[in-house]
Protein backbone atom coordinates (compact mmCIF):
# COMPACT_ATOMS: atom_id res chain seq x y z
CA UNK A 1 0.00 0.00 0.00
CA UNK A 2 2.31 2.83 1.51
CA UNK A 3 5.45 1.38 -0.16
CA UNK A 4 5.56 -1.34 -1.95
CA UNK A 5 8.79 -2.81 -3.66
CA UNK A 6 9.30 -3.41 -6.95
CA UNK A 7 8.83 -7.13 -6.99
CA UNK A 8 5.42 -6.61 -5.33
CA UNK A 9 4.73 -4.67 -8.56
CA UNK A 10 5.71 -7.36 -10.48
CA UNK A 11 3.95 -9.88 -8.95
CA UNK A 12 0.76 -8.68 -8.67
CA UNK A 13 1.13 -7.01 -11.94
CA UNK A 14 0.06 -10.57 -13.69
CA UNK A 15 -1.21 -14.43 -13.21
CA UNK A 16 1.99 -15.88 -11.33
CA UNK A 17 1.36 -18.79 -13.80
CA UNK A 18 4.77 -21.04 -12.93
CA UNK A 19 6.85 -18.35 -11.04
CA UNK A 20 9.36 -19.37 -7.82
CA UNK A 21 9.16 -19.05 -5.06
CA UNK A 22 11.39 -16.15 -4.40
CA UNK A 23 9.60 -14.15 -6.58
CA UNK A 24 7.02 -13.26 -3.85
CA UNK A 25 8.09 -10.35 -2.02
CA UNK A 26 9.43 -10.43 1.28
CA UNK A 27 10.94 -13.74 -0.04
CA UNK A 28 14.68 -13.71 -1.25
CA UNK A 29 17.19 -16.63 -1.94
CA UNK A 30 17.33 -17.73 1.62
CA UNK A 31 13.88 -17.86 2.74
CA UNK A 32 13.37 -19.32 -0.76
CA UNK A 33 15.28 -22.31 -0.24
CA UNK A 34 13.69 -23.03 3.07
CA UNK A 35 10.29 -23.20 1.56
CA UNK A 36 11.36 -25.18 -0.97
CA UNK A 37 13.27 -27.84 1.34
CA UNK A 38 9.42 -28.24 2.64
CA UNK A 39 8.10 -28.86 -0.59
CA UNK A 40 6.65 -25.15 -1.64
CA UNK A 41 9.14 -24.91 -4.66
CA UNK A 42 6.19 -22.65 -6.71
CA UNK A 43 5.08 -19.63 -5.59
CA UNK A 44 1.09 -21.30 -6.41
CA UNK A 45 1.93 -23.88 -3.69
CA UNK A 46 2.22 -20.96 -1.12
CA UNK A 47 -0.64 -19.22 -2.42
CA UNK A 48 -2.65 -22.79 -1.91
CA UNK A 49 -1.44 -22.51 1.66
CA UNK A 50 -2.28 -18.80 1.76
CA UNK A 51 -5.92 -19.92 0.45
CA UNK A 52 -6.44 -22.99 3.17
CA UNK A 53 -5.32 -20.56 5.46
CA UNK A 54 -8.27 -18.98 4.77
CA UNK A 55 -6.40 -15.59 3.79
CA UNK A 56 -6.37 -14.27 6.94
CA UNK A 57 -2.91 -12.11 8.03
CA UNK A 58 -2.29 -13.85 11.14
CA UNK A 59 -2.25 -17.27 10.54
CA UNK A 60 -0.56 -16.52 7.42
CA UNK A 61 1.92 -14.97 9.21
CA UNK A 62 2.61 -17.54 12.26
CA UNK A 63 3.04 -20.39 9.77
CA UNK A 64 5.45 -18.68 7.31
CA UNK A 65 7.55 -17.84 10.43
CA UNK A 66 7.27 -21.26 11.55
CA UNK A 67 7.64 -22.85 8.04
CA UNK A 68 10.63 -20.36 7.28
CA UNK A 69 11.30 -18.33 9.87
CA UNK A 70 10.62 -15.25 8.64
CA UNK A 71 10.76 -11.97 9.93
CA UNK A 72 7.84 -9.25 10.29
CA UNK A 73 8.86 -7.61 7.39
CA UNK A 74 9.10 -10.63 5.15
CA UNK A 75 6.00 -11.91 6.70
CA UNK A 76 4.03 -8.53 6.15
CA UNK A 77 5.52 -8.49 2.21
CA UNK A 78 5.06 -11.81 1.25
CA UNK A 79 1.48 -11.60 2.97
CA UNK A 80 0.50 -8.41 1.09
CA UNK A 81 1.23 -9.71 -2.36
CA UNK A 82 -0.25 -12.43 -1.99
CA UNK A 83 -2.91 -10.87 -0.85
CA UNK A 84 -3.31 -7.64 -3.95
CA UNK A 85 -2.80 -10.82 -6.41
CA UNK A 86 -6.06 -12.45 -5.37
CA UNK A 87 -7.71 -9.37 -4.97
CA UNK A 88 -6.66 -8.81 -8.37
CA UNK A 89 -7.06 -12.46 -9.86
CA UNK A 90 -9.07 -14.59 -8.04
CA UNK B 1 -2.82 -33.75 27.95
CA UNK B 2 -3.79 -36.61 25.73
CA UNK B 3 -0.64 -35.89 22.77
CA UNK B 4 -2.63 -33.36 19.98
CA UNK B 5 -0.77 -35.48 16.92
CA UNK B 6 -3.29 -38.10 17.36
CA UNK B 7 -6.09 -36.07 17.19
CA UNK B 8 -8.16 -36.46 14.41
CA UNK B 9 -8.65 -32.94 12.26
CA UNK B 10 -12.27 -32.66 13.40
CA UNK B 11 -11.10 -33.26 16.80
CA UNK B 12 -8.54 -30.38 16.35
CA UNK B 13 -10.56 -27.86 14.73
CA UNK B 14 -13.27 -28.44 17.71
CA UNK B 15 -10.21 -27.70 19.98
CA UNK B 16 -9.50 -24.25 17.65
CA UNK B 17 -12.88 -23.57 18.37
CA UNK B 18 -13.18 -24.00 21.93
CA UNK B 19 -9.98 -22.11 22.53
CA UNK B 20 -11.54 -18.99 19.68
CA UNK B 21 -8.54 -19.46 17.39
CA UNK B 22 -9.48 -18.27 14.04
CA UNK B 23 -8.62 -21.47 11.63
CA UNK B 24 -9.16 -23.20 8.39
CA UNK B 25 -8.71 -26.51 7.28
CA UNK B 26 -6.52 -28.72 9.24
CA UNK B 27 -4.74 -30.55 6.47
CA UNK B 28 -1.25 -31.19 6.25
CA UNK B 29 0.47 -28.39 5.73
CA UNK B 30 -1.59 -26.94 8.38
CA UNK B 31 -1.34 -29.05 11.05
CA UNK B 32 1.77 -28.45 13.00
CA UNK B 33 0.52 -24.74 12.99
CA UNK B 34 -2.50 -25.51 14.56
CA UNK B 35 -0.58 -27.84 17.41
CA UNK B 36 1.47 -24.73 17.66
CA UNK B 37 -1.04 -22.46 18.33
CA UNK B 38 -3.11 -25.04 20.05
CA UNK B 39 -0.14 -25.85 22.59
CA UNK B 40 0.10 -21.84 23.35
CA UNK B 41 -3.21 -21.62 24.30
CA UNK B 42 -2.99 -24.60 26.78
CA UNK B 43 -0.11 -23.23 28.11
CA UNK B 44 -1.39 -19.35 28.54
CA UNK B 45 -4.44 -21.52 30.34
CA UNK B 46 -6.79 -18.84 28.20
CA UNK B 47 -10.66 -19.94 28.42
CA UNK B 48 -11.62 -22.60 27.11
CA UNK B 49 -15.52 -22.85 27.21
CA UNK B 50 -16.91 -26.23 26.56
CA UNK B 51 -19.78 -25.56 29.06
CA UNK B 52 -21.01 -21.93 29.40
CA UNK B 53 -23.40 -22.33 32.19
CA UNK B 54 -20.41 -22.82 34.84
CA UNK B 55 -19.94 -19.42 35.06
CA UNK B 56 -23.65 -18.91 36.15
CA UNK B 57 -23.71 -22.12 38.53
CA UNK B 58 -20.59 -20.48 40.31
CA UNK B 59 -22.40 -16.94 40.73
CA UNK B 60 -25.02 -19.03 42.46
CA UNK B 61 -22.47 -20.63 44.86
CA UNK B 62 -20.62 -18.20 46.05
CA UNK B 63 -23.97 -16.49 46.37
CA UNK B 64 -25.45 -19.06 48.72
CA UNK B 65 -22.40 -19.37 51.22
CA UNK B 66 -22.77 -15.74 52.16
CA UNK B 67 -26.45 -15.92 52.26
CA UNK B 68 -26.63 -19.29 54.43
CA UNK B 69 -24.89 -17.79 57.65
CA UNK B 70 -26.78 -15.49 59.09
CA UNK B 71 -29.02 -18.68 59.57
CA UNK B 72 -26.00 -20.13 61.97
CA UNK B 73 -25.34 -16.89 63.85
CA UNK B 74 -27.94 -15.37 63.88
CA UNK B 75 -31.24 -14.94 66.27
CA UNK B 76 -34.51 -16.33 64.93
CA UNK B 77 -35.63 -13.09 63.76
CA UNK B 78 -33.36 -12.68 61.17
CA UNK B 79 -32.93 -16.36 59.86
CA UNK B 80 -36.55 -16.66 59.88
CA UNK B 81 -36.54 -13.36 57.68
CA UNK B 82 -33.76 -15.33 55.69
CA UNK B 83 -35.42 -18.94 55.43
CA UNK B 84 -38.97 -16.97 54.56
CA UNK B 85 -37.67 -14.99 51.75
CA UNK B 86 -34.95 -17.36 50.32
CA UNK B 87 -37.39 -19.54 48.38
CA UNK B 88 -38.40 -16.50 46.83
CA UNK B 89 -35.62 -15.81 45.49
CA UNK B 90 -35.16 -18.48 42.20
CA UNK B 91 -33.14 -15.64 39.84
CA UNK B 92 -30.53 -13.18 40.36
CA UNK B 93 -32.51 -10.81 38.24
CA UNK B 94 -35.11 -10.78 41.06
CA UNK B 95 -33.14 -9.49 43.51
CA UNK B 96 -33.93 -5.60 43.90
CA UNK B 97 -37.70 -6.23 43.52
CA UNK B 98 -37.89 -9.34 45.56
CA UNK B 99 -35.50 -9.11 48.34
CA UNK B 100 -36.85 -5.06 48.98
CA UNK B 101 -40.27 -6.65 49.36
CA UNK B 102 -38.77 -9.57 51.57
CA UNK B 103 -37.25 -7.32 53.76
CA UNK B 104 -40.47 -5.46 53.67
CA UNK B 105 -42.06 -9.03 55.49
CA UNK B 106 -40.25 -9.38 58.66
CA UNK B 107 -40.69 -6.09 59.91
CA UNK B 108 -43.23 -7.18 61.98
CA UNK B 109 -41.37 -9.45 63.85
CA UNK B 110 -38.71 -6.28 64.81
CA UNK B 111 -39.61 -3.80 67.70
CA UNK B 112 -41.48 -0.60 67.07
CA UNK B 113 -38.44 1.50 66.97
CA UNK B 114 -36.45 -0.84 64.00
CA UNK B 115 -39.93 -1.31 62.29
CA UNK B 116 -39.59 2.42 61.38
CA UNK B 117 -36.09 2.39 59.87
CA UNK B 118 -36.66 -0.54 58.04
CA UNK B 119 -38.28 0.26 54.76
CA UNK B 120 -35.76 3.39 54.92
CA UNK B 121 -32.50 1.87 55.16
CA UNK B 122 -33.77 -0.64 51.87
CA UNK B 123 -35.22 2.56 50.09
CA UNK B 124 -32.92 4.95 50.37
CA UNK B 125 -28.75 3.74 50.22
CA UNK B 126 -29.76 1.29 47.61
CA UNK B 127 -26.41 1.80 46.40
CA UNK B 128 -24.75 1.06 49.43
CA UNK B 129 -27.03 -2.20 50.12
CA UNK B 130 -27.55 -3.69 46.91
CA UNK B 131 -23.83 -5.26 46.65
CA UNK B 132 -25.16 -6.75 50.06
CA UNK B 133 -28.09 -7.67 48.69
CA UNK B 134 -26.68 -9.11 45.60
CA UNK B 135 -24.75 -11.35 47.41
CA UNK B 136 -27.62 -12.78 49.55
CA UNK B 137 -30.01 -14.14 47.06
CA UNK B 138 -29.60 -17.47 45.87
CA UNK B 139 -30.87 -21.34 44.48
CA UNK B 140 -32.91 -22.52 48.15
CA UNK B 141 -31.82 -25.89 47.28
CA UNK B 142 -28.98 -25.51 49.37
CA UNK B 143 -29.35 -26.93 52.94
CA UNK B 144 -28.21 -24.40 55.69
CA UNK B 145 -25.25 -26.73 57.38
CA UNK B 146 -21.74 -25.32 57.36
CA UNK B 147 -20.57 -23.38 54.40
CA UNK B 148 -16.46 -22.67 53.36
CA UNK B 149 -15.30 -19.63 54.80
CA UNK B 150 -14.80 -18.01 51.53
CA UNK B 151 -16.38 -14.62 52.07
CA UNK B 152 -14.18 -11.34 51.98
CA UNK B 153 -15.83 -9.63 54.30
CA UNK B 154 -17.04 -11.59 57.79
CA UNK B 155 -20.72 -12.13 58.39
CA UNK B 156 -20.35 -10.11 62.02
CA UNK B 157 -18.44 -6.91 60.32
CA UNK B 158 -22.00 -7.30 57.86
CA UNK B 159 -23.84 -7.39 60.31
CA UNK B 160 -22.68 -4.62 62.62
CA UNK B 161 -22.39 -2.42 59.62
CA UNK B 162 -25.99 -3.03 58.98
CA UNK B 163 -26.86 -2.21 62.93
CA UNK B 164 -24.70 1.04 62.62
CA UNK B 165 -26.04 1.89 59.66
CA UNK B 166 -29.57 1.38 60.63
CA UNK B 167 -29.08 3.03 64.07
CA UNK B 168 -27.24 6.09 62.27
CA UNK B 169 -30.61 6.64 60.18
CA UNK B 170 -32.96 6.64 62.67
CA UNK B 171 -30.47 8.94 64.21
CA UNK B 172 -30.91 11.10 61.31
CA UNK B 173 -34.70 10.91 61.04
CA UNK B 174 -35.24 11.52 64.80
CA UNK B 175 -33.03 14.59 64.61
CA UNK B 176 -35.54 15.74 61.61
CA UNK B 177 -37.96 17.83 63.90
CA UNK B 178 -41.31 17.55 61.64
CA UNK B 179 -44.14 16.41 62.55
CA UNK B 180 -44.41 13.14 61.12
CA UNK B 181 -40.71 11.85 60.41
CA UNK B 182 -41.27 8.48 59.14
CA UNK B 183 -44.88 7.74 58.90
CA UNK B 184 -44.86 9.70 55.59
CA UNK B 185 -42.49 6.89 53.96
CA UNK B 186 -44.03 3.59 53.67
Amino acid sequence: MSSTSQKHKDFVAEPMGEKPVNALAGIGEVLGKRLEDKGFDKAYVVLGQFLVLKKDEELFRDWLKDTCSANIKQQGDCFGCLKEWCDAFL
Amino acid sequence: MSSLRSKTAKEMSDLLDEYEIKHGPVVDSTRSLYERKLKEAMAKGKKAKPSPDQTYYREEEEVTYEYRTPDRSDGAGDSGSYMRSRPAWSERELEHETSYSNYSRPKPEYGGKEFSDEPHMYDLPPTSKSPYLKSTPGPPKEAPKAPPSSRLVPLWVQFVFFVAVAVFLYLVFSSMETNEPIKGIE
